[in-house]
């Protein structure tokens, strides 16, 4: 257990607990407007201070460590299972799939991740289900490529034309032997996705095009910090410290299996 | 005084957290003008202790104690810019697979010239027309023309030629090649033998030869040492060694090249 | 060599047209008309007008025939009319173009300078005290959001300390400016995107460079240069370095579709005309016409940066500019 991943493991422990208790560890509700103390700095009444409706800071971030954390989570198992499908029919069938669905993949590759997830959000309307879908759907790329390679090394060992002499059927070699024995590098990059998952939905709801106030996320609290620049630092400072912090435990989670496995 | 007199060589290698001993204590002998073969199987520590003699080693690698006495000089007393005046000048290598070892982003020439312009402060222009006339020396053909070529260009055996030029470049006192045929093909083998016997008479430079095939020693040694598991277990003419071997490794090791049939 | 740059070149034809195609399909997800949201937006339009543009857009046409009119179209380099202000979508596109160039050359050219220094530093003595403070630098910028970093500089060096400005390209004053206090004027503007965008790059850069120059110190043709008797100087700074600057350049023609992404956000943030902001706009405004250019623009531009990366390697590489004899 080596430094990065225990640091890891006790950074996102901790932002876990705080998801899933979120109700417990808010002194208030979330939402619920105050109009006497709006902008108010951190004290102990208000942990973080307030906003500019007077909705304390602190009980805002715990719900929206709730939503950061899921739409990461969500979006990174729909990005792994997409990728996981489309890598190993690309590895293990070869000839037109593959090259079919690579291509794909590198016409895919080609889009700007934000211009491509923004424009199918003026489609389909922000919500947290669709951003989740699509930062899915627009990520698995790696994934599949990840899958194919390990598929088509994996391919050649004797194992697995043990398994294709015996009669084995398609899918049951590649469920019960091929994937995982793949596994490894595929949940390093999903635990370092999750971090560029909840990165980018912070910048989505930032930008008024993810989450949508009322509901809290990092992100969209963050909108506010721009109109009170220099006013309420609070609303800058710990939000997006927040952020910060979530994405340095991911990236350390995620290096720290690196050097467990390789 | 032999040119070259290594006494009591201990290297080690540091590993994480492991020690590991390559060479144990070796003793070996050089003088001018003769072929030493340093035969072994791999893993035997000849290539560190060839490395040793002008402290080229891997990082890793410390020399403990020992004594490395080059025309009568400790080698191991020097510092870093003291070697750096005997590299490439008085001591010259060259290495197994000659096309890892050259530089793939820089012309074959302008390697040789390198070595040139650096120990005999020659223009590039002056040290380029050396260069050429190197590669001819070495049996190039149309050596103008290989210049501008770079390693990739070249054949095994030629990129093994123009090694053996850039080493040649200012006349050292010592060649140490560290398994300069083993992947070439017989034939080009051959021809690197004896290229390497012919410029020896020519330039008189003692030849420190590193190899794990007796057959090679056979063709070329005056003397032949044999290393086992980082120790010299036996030295003599070869001669003596091919035809009163003691050590049970050197017995091994005659057995196998008595099999292939004497090449 | 010809022969690839050829073969390259021919290739990215059905990935154009591929992108294309996704971009159109992207396009029609919605359910419903993109006249339809157009029409929720500004209820003033009648049922009339509707119509109207639909006819006009053919977007009562089936879906097949739609795409190959707007390709016919958009290779002629008719982007079709800005559903905001009716002008011409090429028009606002490369009015705004510029200044989004300026900006990323700029940062990429920073972003080299800096990198490639601190990357080949960092090999040369691993583990060393310099090496370890530029990894925890570059673990710290990868995590940080660029427009965290953007709020926070803003707020300080902008807002309290007044030091630098943060919005738009132009001080209010702009107009009574001579031309070298105009052109100080809108540089002083830049600095601040600039160095943010520029960040997140510098951290990926420089350990990249640092992982290609520890590779190349350990080749074998660093004993043959060392052997030689070459200066330790020369030794990583001609034979190391050469080699392991070679996929670096590759690294200019991939960076293209991370800046043009970052300069989504940015340029929102710090209000300045770019075709980043742009896009922005046209999504909040549902304008299909420049979402749709903008979008395949995009990937066109990244395809075209990886086929300048390859063929940079091809030209940097002996090894594929000169093919064997």
């Amino acid at each position: 257990m080596n430094k990065l991943l225990l640091t890891g493991i006790i950074i996102i422990g901790i932002l876990t607990l705080a998801a899933v208790f979120a109700p417990f560890i808010s002194p208030y509700d979330p939402n619920q407007i105050n109009e006497g103390s709006m902008l108010m700095p951190p004290s102990r009444a208000h942990l973080f201070g307030t906003d500019s409706l007077g909705r304390d800071l602190f009980s805002r971030m715990a719900y929206g460590a709730r939503i950061s954390l899921t739409i990461g989570l969500l979006a990174v198992g729909i990005s792994t299972v997409v990728g996981i499908f489309f890598g190993s029919v690309a590895g293990y069938f070869g000839s037109w799939a593959d090259s079919l669905i690579m291509r794909f993949v590198d016409i895919m590759l080609c889009f700007p991740t934000f211009f491509l997830i923004l424009s199918v959000v003026a489609i389909l309307e922000p919500s947290i289900y669709n951003i989740m879908i699509i930062i899915g759907l627009t990520n698995w790329m790696g994934v599949a490529r990840l899958i194919r390679a390990e598929i088509l090394s994996l391919k050649e060992r004797e194992f697995i034309q043990a398994e294709v002499a015996l009669g084995a059927s398609h899918p049951r070699i590649i469920f019960y032997h091929l994937i995982p024995n793949a596994v490894g590098p595929v949940i390093v990059s999903a635990v370092l996705g999750i971090a560029g998952a909840i990165l980018l939905e912070s910048g989505l709801s930032f930008l008024g095009l993810g989450v949508q106030p009322p509901t809290a996320s990092w992100g969209n609290i963050l909108i506010e910090a721009k109109s009170t620049l220099g006013v309420a630092w609070w609303i800058t400072i710990f939000p997006g410290m927040a952020i910060f912090v979530t994405i340095l435990g991911f990236n350390f989670l995620g290096e720290g299996l690196k050097k467990k496995i390789g | 005084m032999d040119l070259l007199e290594i006494r009591d060589l201990n290297v080690n290698f540091k590993l994480g957290n492991q020690e590991f001993t390559a060479v144990n204590g070796v003793d070996l002998d050089i003088k001018e003008h003769e072929t030493l073969v340093l035969a072994g199987q791999s893993g035997s520590g000849k290539t560190i202790t060839c490395l040793s003699v002008t402290r080229i080693l891997p990082a890793s690698a410390r020399i403990g104690s020992g004594s490395i006495k080059f025309k009568g000089e400790d080698l191991l007393k020097l510092n870093e810019d003291g070697l750096r005046r005997i590299r490439g000048k008085e001591i010259a290598y060259i290495f197994q697979e000659p096309v890892a070892y050259l530089n793939p982003v820089f012309s074959v020439g302008s390697q040789i010239a390198e070595a040139i312009m650096l120990h005999q402060n020659k223009p590039e222009k002056e040290a380029l027309r050396e260069a050429e006339k190197l590669m001819g020396l070495v049996r190039i053909k149309e050596p103008h023309q290989r210049l501008a070529a770079y390693p990739h260009n070249l054949s095994g055996g030629m990129n093994q030629r123009v090694m053996i030029a850039m080493a040649l470049a200012c006349r050292p006192k010592l060649l140490i090649a560290d398994e300069p045929t083993t992947s070439l093909d017989v034939t080009t083998e051959a021809e690197i033998l004896k290229l390497l016997s012919e410029l020896k008479k020519t330039l008189g430079f003692s030849l420190l030869f590193i190899t794990h095939s007796l057959s090679v020693a056979h063709r070329i040694a005056d003397r032949i040492a044999v290393m086992y598991q980082g120790k010299i277990v036996e030295q003599g003419s070869r001669d003596e060694i091919f035809g009163a071997p003691e050590h049970f490794h050197t017995k091994e090791l005659i057995a196998a090249y008595e099999k292939i049939g004497k090449i | 060599m010809i022969a690839y740059i050829l073969k390259r070149l021919l290739g990215i034809i059905p990935m154009l047209i591929g992108i294309t195609l996704i971009s159109f399909l992207v396009i029609h997800l919605a359910p419903g008309k993109p006249t339809t949201i157009q029409q929720a937006l500004n209820p003033k339009v009648s049922l009339e007008v509707r119509d109207r543009l639909e006819k006009l857009y053919g977007l009562d046409k089936p879906l097949p025939v739609q795409y190959f009119n707007w390709l016919n179209r958009f290779i002629r380099f008719d982007f079709g009319r800005s559903f905001a202000d009716d002008r011409p979508v090429t028009e606002k596109i490369l009015e705004r173009i510029p200044l989004t160039l300026v900006i990323n050359i700029i940062s990429l050219f920073l972003i080299f300078l800096l990198a490639i220094p601190i990357g080949v530093k960092s090999a040369v003595r691993p583990g060393g005290l310099f090496d370890k403070s530029s990894t925890a630098f570059v673990f710290i910028f990868f995590a940080l959001p660029g427009f965290w970093l953007a709020l926070i500089l803003m707020n300080w060096l902008g807002v309290q300390l007044r030091l630098l400005p943060v919005s738009g390209i132009k001080s209010l004053d702009f107009e009574y400016l001579g031309f070298w206090g105009k052109l100080m004027d809108q540089a002083w503007h830049l600095v601040l995107p600039i160095f943010v965008s520029c960040v997140g790059g510098l951290a990926g850069l420089s350990r990249y460079m640092r992982q290609n120059m520890m590779e190349a110190l350990e080749q074998p043709y660093i004993y043959t240069a060392r052997a030689k008797g070459l200066s330790e100087n020369k030794v990583v700074y001609k034979h190391a370095l050469r080699n392991a600057l070679l996929p670096v350049v590759t690294i200019l023609g991939l960076s293209i579709p991370g800046l043009l992404g970052g300069s989504v956000i940015f340029e929102s943030l710090f209000a300045l005309p770019g075709i980043g902001r742009l896009f922005y706009e046209a999504v909040m405004m549902r304008d299909y016409p420049l979402i749709m250019a903008e979008l395949v623009i995009g990937a066109a531009l990244t395809l075209l940066g990886s086929l300048m990366a390859d063929i940079g390697y091809a030209c940097v590489d002996p090894r594929i500019r000169y093919k064997k004899q």
